[in-house]
Formats: structure tokens, C-alpha cells, sequence
């Protein structure tokens, strides 16, 4: 069975003019070129659930546009399920769904139903299948209450389940999602994740992933491409990740005492603002549940939050580390 | 002329059309307060033009009165009024989805987004045209006016329709400026005062000198207004068939300007990236 993506030393440089000082300046800018994605190549099995992370500015968008069709690369060449996205941008249109988490593609003032309804002529999708797809994502995504609802007034979570369902209304075997759980808050990215996950799962659907959250790559994705500085720099399944980067915690208490002192194995202080306490919790060493009870234990604590570390962190950590 | 019948994939592209523009109908509609909104000045706008229109007629201005009863000018100006306030704001929805980065989700479907922008807001056209054409003949009815023949109502309402895509092909030229400029507002100024001096927006261009009047029938502001508006003054066939000819003509030389900047900007978006 042929990869459903393949990429070979795909690249994608930007140039812009630059002003440069001085009245004669103005006249002959200076061209800048600024390389996004540098000669990435890598493959991509059907079924398979991936993950692109990165910190800003490392090309994960870029790539994912690139394999979508809606940008041409500089040089290189892809594959995405048999055809070269750039080229054959609305034949690859048919076979793949794509959820910008930014950007909605349903229209506001109208009930998502309305929406759903033009997607339908849009795919060319017979009634009697369009009807029972809507009807399958409609019940899991328990949309029956909101799909009559003007989307400006649905909640971003609700927006982000009618959204995903409009990416997958025509039976896609590709899901490209950038970004699909930012802004939204814990029980819906519970929700979204649980959906991309099962859904793939059960429709043998590949699935092209990229997040700033790393829960996302751990709960949906059973592979991960770390890219910085748009050049690959690790590629490795999630567990192996997970057990070398991602088993990390950040604990932040607000206390009345300015600072608060947690010896525990496995927990590190972070510099902080007075009356902040930052822990570094490894969590195949301690539990964050145990650092917390034994904050608690102190007394005087006003607020508690359990955060990821920043992907800007975790990403430096892994290139330093495959860089040693 | 092609005589074979549409492809599946052309029946497609149109069916997803029809979809849009009643999707264009459904948003106008859900709006309807603005729709309101729009009636009402309509009503206020006619009645301040009528008046100035009553006093030019009560003063007999020179020459003016040769070319047609001046209280005609009344109707014409409801015409053109009805096609001017009936136009949605096309190039924003250009400048919005281009500037935006939206352009990007509309390129990654398989029907033209620039057919379907248009479809929507010819759809959205459409029912403020019924909103204000109904306005319209009960201000006239209320006004006490005498009422144009009845073959005046069906070639201003066909010229209306025709007019009306004109104008929405003229600002999507002005909104796909959006391509290459950060905003398009002047190149909709440009297009919303030549429709003012060239399209006849208040006083129709048969008024003007022959050279500035032969310029003018033959642009496409005149092709969006002008045809329509001059059915209320002088109802003719002939007139009726001129009008349609230069509307068709600037229909299709519109249609592929639109199609040339559309394809432009599409291949700078997919080299260079969402703006």
C-alpha cells in the first residue's frame, strides 16, 4: 500500500522588500528571503495519526498549506493520496477535510445547518449519504440542539464541533487540523480530541496534526514530527516522546506567603514573581496530585493552576538534546 | 455558439451556485432589521430627491423639459435609487477574505470561490431588490404620482435585475483589488463616483452634451443604471433592447475582467501565501 503523504525535500522560501535607512533607501529596498521550510521530506502511512510541532515560525503551517494545495513550495516535490496538492489542488479538494482553528469556514449569521447544506453542493455529495453522515457526526458530536443555531451565537467549543463536522460532511481519508483545540477550554478539547481520535480510528482516516498543545499530540496522535527553524528535528512515535519530553508539569500556586517551599523528588522550583510559586513537576518521578496535597498542607494558598510547559521549551529541549 | 448540453461537473458548479445565492438570500433575510433599515432610507432619500425633482419641474428649467415631463425624473431616480441601494458590499467580502486569510479555506473546496462570492451576493441583491421594490411602489402609490405604463414596470424590473449584476461584477472588480493593495476603498470610490457621473445615478445622461452622453451610454456605470432608470422616463422597446445588448456586453466583458484578476491573485496567493 502506497504512503498517504510523501514528502521529499520540500521547501518554501518568502521574499520581501525591506526599506533600507535614508531617502535613497526608500527607492531601492533591500529584498529579504526568509526560508520557512528547508528540505523536509518525510512519509506518511495511511491511517497513520501525526503530529507537526514546533514553536512559532517553524514551518508547521507552511507545510501543512504546502500539502494542502493552497501554497506552492520553492522546491521539492509531495504526494498527498496520489495527488501533487499544488497542482491538482480541487481533485485533492474531494478526498481531504481541513479545520484552520483560526479561521471558521461556516458562515456566521446562519444556523450551521445552512452551511452544511451548501458544503453538500460544494462536494457534490448525493442527499440519501450527505443525510446519513450528518446524521452519524450530528449524534457523536451531540450537535442536535446547536445545528439551528446562528453560529455568531454558539460558543467556541460548539463552533469547533461544527466546524470539524464540516471538514468531514464529505468522507475525507485525510484530516489536516491546525491548531483545531486552541482557545477552547479543558472539557472541550476533551471532547475534540476524543472525536478526532475514535473517528479516525474507526474510519481508517489519516490524520495530519499540528498544535502548540502537547495533549493534543498525546491523546490523538500516534506519531510526532518536530520541526524548528522548518527543518525536522525529531521524528519518532508519541510514546517514545512522551517518555523522554513530555513528562513534565508545571504547578503554579498563588500563596499569601511570598514564597513556598516544596521538597519532593522529581520537583524543581522555577524562578517566580513573590508570592508565585512555580514547580517543575517530573511526572514519572512524583505526582502532581501529591505536590499538591502537599502545598495544601502549607496553608495560605489562593489559587492553583497545572499547566504544560510552553512547546517553545520542550522543542528547545529536544533539539538540544538530539543535538548532543 | 456551444450547443452541447452542460457536463455533469458544469451542473455541479451550478447547483453549488444556486445554493450559495439562496445562502446570500438567507443571510439578507436573517438580517432583516438592516434590510428595515435600508427601506426606510430609501423612503427618506426619495423623498428629498422628489422634492428637488418638484421644484426643478415648478421652475421650468431651460431645455430640461423638452426631453421628457420633468416629474418623470422622479420615477427614474426611484429606479436607480432601487438598483444602487440594492447592491450588498461585495468588495468588503473580497477585502475581508483575501486580507483576512479566509481566501485560504474557500481554496481548499472544489468550486470556484469567486463564482460562489458572487452567487451570494446576487442572492443577497435579490431580496433587497423585493424589500425595496415593494418600498418603492408604496411610496408611489402613496405619493399620489402617476404611475408609469405597465410595460415600463417589466423593463425596468428586467434591466433592474441585469443592472444589478452589473454593479455587483463592478465592485467585485474593486474587491479583488484586495489582491494587491492592503485596502480596497478608493478603488470603490472610483467605481461608486463614476456610477454617480457616467451610470446617471441622479439625473439620467441623455441630459448630458452628445459626446459626454455617448461616452456614458456606452460604459458599464450606464449599463448598471442608466438603461433601467430611463425605462421611467421613456418606455420603449427599442430602448428595452439597447439596454439589454450593453448590459449582455458589459455582463461578459465584467465576468472575465473578474475571472483575469481573480486568476492573477490566485496564482500570487499560492506563490507568496495568504496576505
Amino acid at each position: 500500500m502506497s504512503p498517504a503523504v510523501t514528502v521529499r525535500d520540500l521547501t518554501k522560501r518568502y521574499s520581501y522588500s525591506r526599506p533600507r535607512k535614508g531617502l535613497a533607501g526608500a527607492f531601492a529596498p533591500e529584498r529579504v528571503t526568509i526560508e520557512a521550510v528547508s528540505a523536509v521530506s518525510f512519509e506518511i502511512e495511511a491511517g497513520e495519526r501525526v503530529a507537526i510541532i514546533g514553536p512559532n515560525g517553524a514551518g508547521k503551517s507552511t507545510t501543512l498549506k504546502m500539502l494542502c494545495g493552497i501554497l506552492e513550495p520553492t522546491a521539492g516535490e509531495a504526494q498527498v493520496l496520489g495527488f501533487v496538492p499544488w497542482r491538482e489542488r480541487k481533485a485533492l479538494a474531494y478526498r481531504i477535510g481541513v479545520v484552520f482553528g483560526q479561521r471558521s469556514q461556516l458562515w456566521g449569521e446562519l444556523p450551521a445547518r445552512e452551511s452544511f447544506a451548501l458544503l453538500r453542493q460544494v462536494y457534490d455529495q448525493p442527499k440519501d449519504a450527505f443525510a446519513r453522515r450528518l446524521g452519524e457526526l450530528s449524534e457523536r458530536f451531540a450537535l442536535a440542539d446547536i445545528m439551528d443555531q446562528p453560529v455568531h451565537r454558539l460558543s467556541l467549543g460548539q463552533r469547533m464541533r461544527c466546524e470539524i463536522t464540516a471538514s468531514l460532511l464529505h468522507g475525507p481519508r485525510l484530516l489536516f487540523l491546525d491548531e483545531p483545540t486552541i482557545g477552547l477550554d479543558v472539557t472541550a478539547k476533551a471532547a475534540i480530541r476524543d472525536f478526532i481520535r475514535e473517528h479516525a480510528r474507526d474510519h481508517g482516516q489519516t490524520v495530519l496534526l499540528t498544535s502548540h498543545d502537547t495533549r493534543d499530540i498525546e491523546l490523538v496522535c500516534d506519531r510526532v514530527i518536530v520541526v524548528d527553524e522548518g527543518r525536522i528535528v525529531v521524528d519518532q512515535p508519541t510514546d517514545q516522546l512522551r517518555r523522554s519530553f513530555l513528562a513534565r508539569k508545571l504547578v503554579v500556586l498563588q500563596s499569601q506567603a511570598p514564597s513556598l517551599s516544596i521538597e519532593m523528588p522529581g520537583v524543581a522550583a522555577r524562578p517566580s514573581a513573590p508570592h508565585t510559586t512555580v514547580l517543575e513537576v517530573d511526572t514519572r518521578t512524583a505526582r502532581v496530585d501529591q505536590v499538591i496535597a502537599r502545598a495544601l498542607a502549607l496553608g495560605g494558598i489562593e489559587d492553583i493552576t497545572i499547566e504544560d510547559p510552553p512547546m517553545e521549551e520542550v522543542v528547545h529541549e529536544i533539539y538540544a538534546a538530539h543535538r548532543r | 455558439m456551444r450547443s452541447t448540453p452542460p457536463t455533469v461537473a458544469e451542473r455541479a458548479m451550478l447547483a453549488a451556485a444556486v445554493q450559495a445565492f439562496r445562502l446570500g438570500a438567507a443571510q439578507t433575510l436573517t438580517g432583516w432589521p438592516v434590510l428595515a433599515g435600508r427601506c426606510f432610507f430609501y423612503v427618506l432619500l426619495m423623498i428629498v430627491l422628489s422634492g428637488l425633482w418638484d421644484k426643478v419641474a415648478a421652475e421650468q428649467v431651460a431645455g430640461l423639459a423638452r426631453s421628457a415631463p420633468v416629474s418623470a425624473f422622479v420615477l427614474y431616480v426611484g429606479a436607480t435609487e432601487w438598483i444602487t441601494l440594492s447592491l450588498p458590499a461585495v468588495h468588503l467580502k473580497f477585502e475581508d477574505d483575501i486580507r483576512g486569510g479566509a481566501l485560504e479555506t474557500h481554496l481548499l473546496r472544489p468550486k470556484p470561490y469567486l463564482l460562489q462570492a458572487i452567487s451570494q451576493s446576487c442572492g443577497s441583491a435579490f431580496v433587497r431588490m423585493l424589500a425595496l421594490g415593494a418600498t418603492g411602489l408604496t411610496l408611489l402609490a402613496v405619493s399620489g404620482r402617476a404611475w408609469p405604463s405597465p410595460e415600463a414596470f417589466v423593463f425596468i424590473a428586467v434591466l433592474g435585475v441585469f443592472g444589478t449584476v452589473v454593479g455587483v461584477l463592478l465592485y467585485a472588480l474593486a474587491g479583488l483589488g484586495a489582491f494587491w493593495a492592503r485596502r480596497t476603498l478608493p478603488f470603490q470610490l472610483i467605481v461608486q463616483k463614476l456610477m454617480f457621473v457616467l451610470g446617471g445615478l441622479f439625473a439620467p445622461i441623455s441630459l448630458y452634451p452628445p459626446i459626454l452622453r455617448g461616452i456614458g451610454e456606452g460604459s458599464p456605470f450606464a449599463a448598471h443604471l442608466y438603461w433601467a432608470g430611463i425605462q421611467a422616463i421613456r418606455p420603449s422597446v427599442p430602448l428595452f433592447l439597447a439596454g439589454l445588448a450593453w448590459q449582455a456586453l458589459w455582463l461578459v466583458l465584467l465576468a472575465a475582467a473578474c475571472a483575469a484578476l481573480w486568476r492573477a491573485g490566485v496564482r500570487k496567493v499560492l506563490r507568496e501565501g495568504a496576505a
